[in-house]
């Protein structure tokens, strides 16, 4: 059982260690091993394309998930207050969002958006009273839009499961202590469902950040990570690709390792405030 | 003046290129032996206050540009960035196909891209790109170009598109791995069944891969004829069991020796066998693909003035001739030709004989949207 | 008042809903709906969409059936071969690893998603090709190795991206598993393998139908570990898809195919539904 456990997680982590290892590669393919170096490492960084994209799936990872993480969890809380009926409506929506393949996703809001721009466009143009008329295209908002859908359906569910749990009568003592509901909500609901809200940004953001599928129909001119490093696998990757994901892995493991210290601080100092 | 401006010849250009290649001399003592320098700071200088003038206040900070892997040397857009403070974003595709339908869908935002020759007439009868505005384009000189690879950018005497470079679509085989040598496609498609099984790649790519299997069979390159292109298909899902990929890759592959047969590009066969001497590059005696890539400006571009700038940066001869020694591709510029060193020049990888030249054929704008052909790559693909 | 109080509670709520109601409009049902149009229309010459009234895409389907076959084969192959490597492992995770260890195995599992899955997929590649294992096995005296562009690459790459994905519902449907149950059985003579199978797997089975049903609906879209690790000779029907409009740009009749995928989908679903109900049935019934 133990060897088989152990083969599994050599499995899991061959793949990643041989990532890091041609990091360090002096040659430069990131398939020939021809010594150490980390050259790579400042070559990486002073690659401006692969930094801009590195900026940009940051960028839209995070507004995506932030995004989702507020109005899936306002969603969640206006789910818990609807009729049965509307409740059914945003139970299906929200369950397509999560099942509909990603890569139906991104060809469905590609043929909508050019639909909808080939409208837009001609009809601002017409409109606007100066030289340049805005022009509306693909990229951050897209993107963000794209995959806010799927991110903002993984909160509302994780958020739910957690306010199924929540004990209602402390919410209505709080409103017999004469609390005002964004009070009750603020000092009583917020807390309690903060985690999941949390749990929910963290997966929304990881899910932004590794998607390939969606972006690279509906990114249009802006280039995410993935798309990058699927750009570069078409013609060989060279050891920067490798830099950057080793640089983002430990950075997501120094994050990862400052919030549970964080966490820990938190709840001694909260322990010794009661 | 004159001790620096000393005429110089083919040979000690040459010479001073490989010392500067080498490292042992510094970028400014070439420019300056070679005059260059001058020339470039004249023309630079006059160009770059023309643009400025004309131009300073809509530039921009930014622009985006769509082109292909491996095609460019990074260091030219630093030097534009850095001469004109507009940073370029690099989108890099793989077809034709893949950039047309971008440009269909709309909202690309590219401000430049780098159709190939038998694109450009769809592209300007859907109205994806605009007619070039010659006189903003001070540093592209029609008459320096060479005819055959640039008659496809101009459609009813309009410029539509400019010429980047031109190229062939031949064979690269492992000669340590494959003992049998091969000349034609007809060659490449039986020894893909029997001494290359399992190490033969064709392009994810229809126009070649059905081009050439066409090619094979005795047709022509461009065929959308019905029964023609079903024999194609046939050939194509014969062959598939035996093929180790179908990917227009092949690089990786190659130099991996997981493959030891490929459909290749000029630019790919010269780097492989720069790298891997054993690789050799050879182009169908009965025939296969000839082809010039171009520069064009998409309509829907938010900074076409950028993008002339860069399209405009990127003619300058000693800029183009850092990207031909960047990439492997030979030019279709006199000026810039004269300027290559003659390691380049003399690589029949690159500059092929014009006799082996003869049988190959430029894709035909048919091929682009023919959708039957677009089945067959989509069967074949699926089968 | 109590109108008023009512007026107040409904407008807030939609209040809370409209952000979401809103985007689920514009970038769920709307695009479906663009879709659906789409797919009873014709291809334009040059590529993309003409607006027609036709049912020729829906009839060309089988042209695809390749792509659909062999996602339905490849997809629940997947699931079933990525759920028997998960399924000790998260055992071993929740019944026998020690609780000082656990906290740790079970964030390991998690940590390669903090490392892009493209980059990932390229390692295998590496280690697929001639240099990689292959090469190690030539040395143990086996030659002439191909993985690389096969369908077992690409079930390896399954595997490995989706493993994740199904050992976590299984551990946390085995760790709510009340152990004191595994101590009765045992205690009232039950061999170990009569106990697993008696109690254990049933009671893990809500967390095995969740892992198997998640993983097979992923992979029915799967195209990244097809297109890097099978060689372009390997086809999804994502692979299929994202061919129709990045290379024929034919809008109609890959529309025509997302519909019917969206519709494979939702058939997957409500089967395993059903399967996952039936077994949540039979394990109240062995609990009373």
């Amino acid at each position: 059982m133990r060897a088989l456990v152990s083969a599994v997680y050599l499995f899991l982590y061959a793949p990643i260690a041989l990532v890091v290892l041609f990091s360090f590669n002096a040659g430069r393919n990131a398939s020939e091993f021809t010594g150490f170096s980390a050259a790579w490492y400042a070559k990486a960084f002073s690659n401006t394309f692969l930094i801009q994209a590195l900026q940009n799936s940051l960028i839209i990872a995070f507004t995506s998930a932030t995004l989702a993480a507020v109005f899936g969890t306002m969603a969640a809380l206006a789910i818990e207050r609807m009729g049965p009926r509307m409740r059914v409506v945003f139970d299906g929506l929200f369950a397509a969002a999560i099942v509909v393949p990603g890569v139906v996703i991104g060809i469905a809001t590609l043929v909508a958006l050019a639909a909808v721009f080939s409208v837009l466009n001609p009809a601002v143009a017409s409109l606007w009273p100066g030289d340049s008329p805005p022009q509306f295209g693909l990229g951050y908002a897209s993107i963000i839009a794209a995959h806010g859908l799927f991110s903002m359906a993984v909160v509302t569910m994780i958020v739910r499961a957690r306010i199924a749990s929540l004990g209602r009568d402390i919410v209505e003592a709080s409103g017999d202590l004469y609390a005002t509901p964004w009070g009750t909500f603020r000092q009583v609901v917020l807390p309690q469902i903060m985690p999941s809200i949390l749990a929910g940004f963290l997966l929304a953001f990881t899910f932004s950040f590794d998607d390939f599928i969606v972006a690279f129909f509906v990114a249009g001119s802006k280039s995410t990570l993935p798309i990058y490093v699927f750009a570069s696998i078409r013609r060989g990757v060279t050891p920067e690709v490798n830099a950057v994901a080793t640089t983002v892995l430990v950075a997501s493991l120094f994050l990862i390792f400052a919030a549970r210290l964080l966490m820990r601080e938190k709840s001694r100092t909260g322990q010794g405030d009661t | 003046m004159s001790k620096f401006i000393k005429p110089i010849t083919a040979a000690e250009l040459t010479a001073e290129f490989m010392r500067l290649k080498r490292g042992s001399v510094t970028r400014r003592h070439f420019l300056g032996v070679t005059g260059l320098g001058m020339a470039a700071a004249v023309v630079g200088g006059r160009a770059g206050s023309f643009v400025r003038e004309a131009h300073a206040e809509d530039l921009g900070t930014q622009m985006s540009f769509a082109t292909w892997p491996n095609y460019h040397d990074p260091a030219s857009f630093e030097a534009f960035t850095a001469k004109t403070g507009v940073a370029v974003e690099v989108n890099v595709f793989g077809s034709n196909e893949e950039m047309l339908a971008k440009l269909q869908a709309g909202g690309t935002g590219w401000d430049l891209f780098v159709p190939t020759n038998y694109t450009i007439s769809t592209y300007a009868k859907l109205d994806l790109i605009d007619q070039l505005d010659l006189a903003r384009l001070p540093n592209y000189d029609p008459t320096t170009e060479t005819a055959r690879f640039t008659n496809e950018g101009i459609i009813d005497g309009n410029t539509y598109a400019v010429p980047k470079n031109w190229g062939t679509t031949g064979i690269a085989s492992n000669t340590s791995k494959m003992k049998t040598p091969v000349t034609t496609w007809k060659e490449f498609f039986e020894l893909a069944q029997t001494e290359g099984t399992g190490r033969t790649m064709v392009h994810d790519y229809q126009l070649t891969t059905i081009g050439n299997a066409l090619v094979a069979l005795g047709h022509s390159f461009n065929s959308v004829d019905a029964a023609e292109l079903a024999k194609a298909e046939e050939l194509l899902i014969k062959v598939k069991p035996h093929l180790f990929a179908i990917n227009s890759d092949y690089q990786p592959g190659m130099r991996a020796t997981d493959a030891w047969l490929t459909m290749c590009w000029t630019n790919d066969g010269a780097q492989l066998n720069r790298d891997m001497p054993e690789i050799a590059f050879t182009l169908g005696k009965d025939g296969g693909e000839i082809w010039s890539d171009f520069y064009a400006i998409p309509k829907s571009g938010a900074n076409k003035a950028a993008g002339y700038a860069l399209l405009d940066f990127l003619m300058t001869p000693d800029n183009a001739v850092k990207e031909h020694i960047a990439n492997g591709t030979p030019t279709t510029d006199s000026r810039v030709l004269a300027l290559l060193p003659q390691e380049v020049t003399s690589n029949k990888i690159v500059y092929p004989d014009e006799a082996s030249l003869s049988p190959l054929e430029f894709g035909a704008a048919v091929t682009l949207t023919d959708p039957g052909r677009a089945e067959v790559m989509a069967r074949f693909k699926s089968a | 008042m109590a109108a008023a109080g009512n007026r107040r509670r409904s407008l807030v709520t939609a209040a809370l809903a409209a952000p979401a109601a809103l985007w689920l409009g514009v970038f769920l049902v709307l695009p479906f709906i663009a879709m659906l149009v789409f797919a009873f229309g014709r291809r334009a010459p040059e590529g993309g969409y003409t607006p027609a009234f036709t049912f020729e895409q829906f009839l060309n389907l089988p042209a695809r059936s390749a792509a659909f076959l062999n996602t339905l084969m490849l997809a629940p192959a997947g699931a079933l071969l990525c759920l028997l490597v998960a399924y000790p492992v998260a055992y071993y995770l929740a019944v026998r690893a020690s609780p000082r260890h656990r906290l740790v195995l079970v964030s390991l599992i998690v940590v390669p998603f903090w490392t892009s899955l493209l980059v990932r997929t390229y390692a295998w590649m590496y280690i697929l090709g001639s240099r990689g294992l292959p090469n190690l096995l030539e040395m143990i005296g086996i030659s002439d190795v191909r993985i690389l562009n096969t369908p077992a690459a690409v079930l390896i790459g399954i595997v490995y991206g989706y493993l994740p994905l199904m050992i976590m519902p299984i551990y946390v449907s085995l760790e709510k598993l009340d152990r004191r149950l595994l101590d009765a059985s045992a205690d009232l003579g039950a061999r170990p393998m009569s106990t697993f199978f008696g109690v254990t797997l049933p009671l893990s089975m809500p967390g095995v139908m969740t892992g198997t049903a998640l993983v097979t609906i992923l992979l029915l879209g799967e195209y990244l570990i097809p297109q890097l690790l099978g060689g372009g000779k390997v086809f999804f029907i994502g692979n299929a898809l994202v061919d129709l409009f990045l290379q024929s740009r034919n809008w109609p009749f890959g529309s025509a195919i997302a519909v019917t995928l969206v519709l494979v989908v939702v058939v997957v679903l409500t089967v395993a539904m059903r399967i996952a109900w039936r077994f949540a049935g039979t394990r109240r019934v062995d609990l009373v």
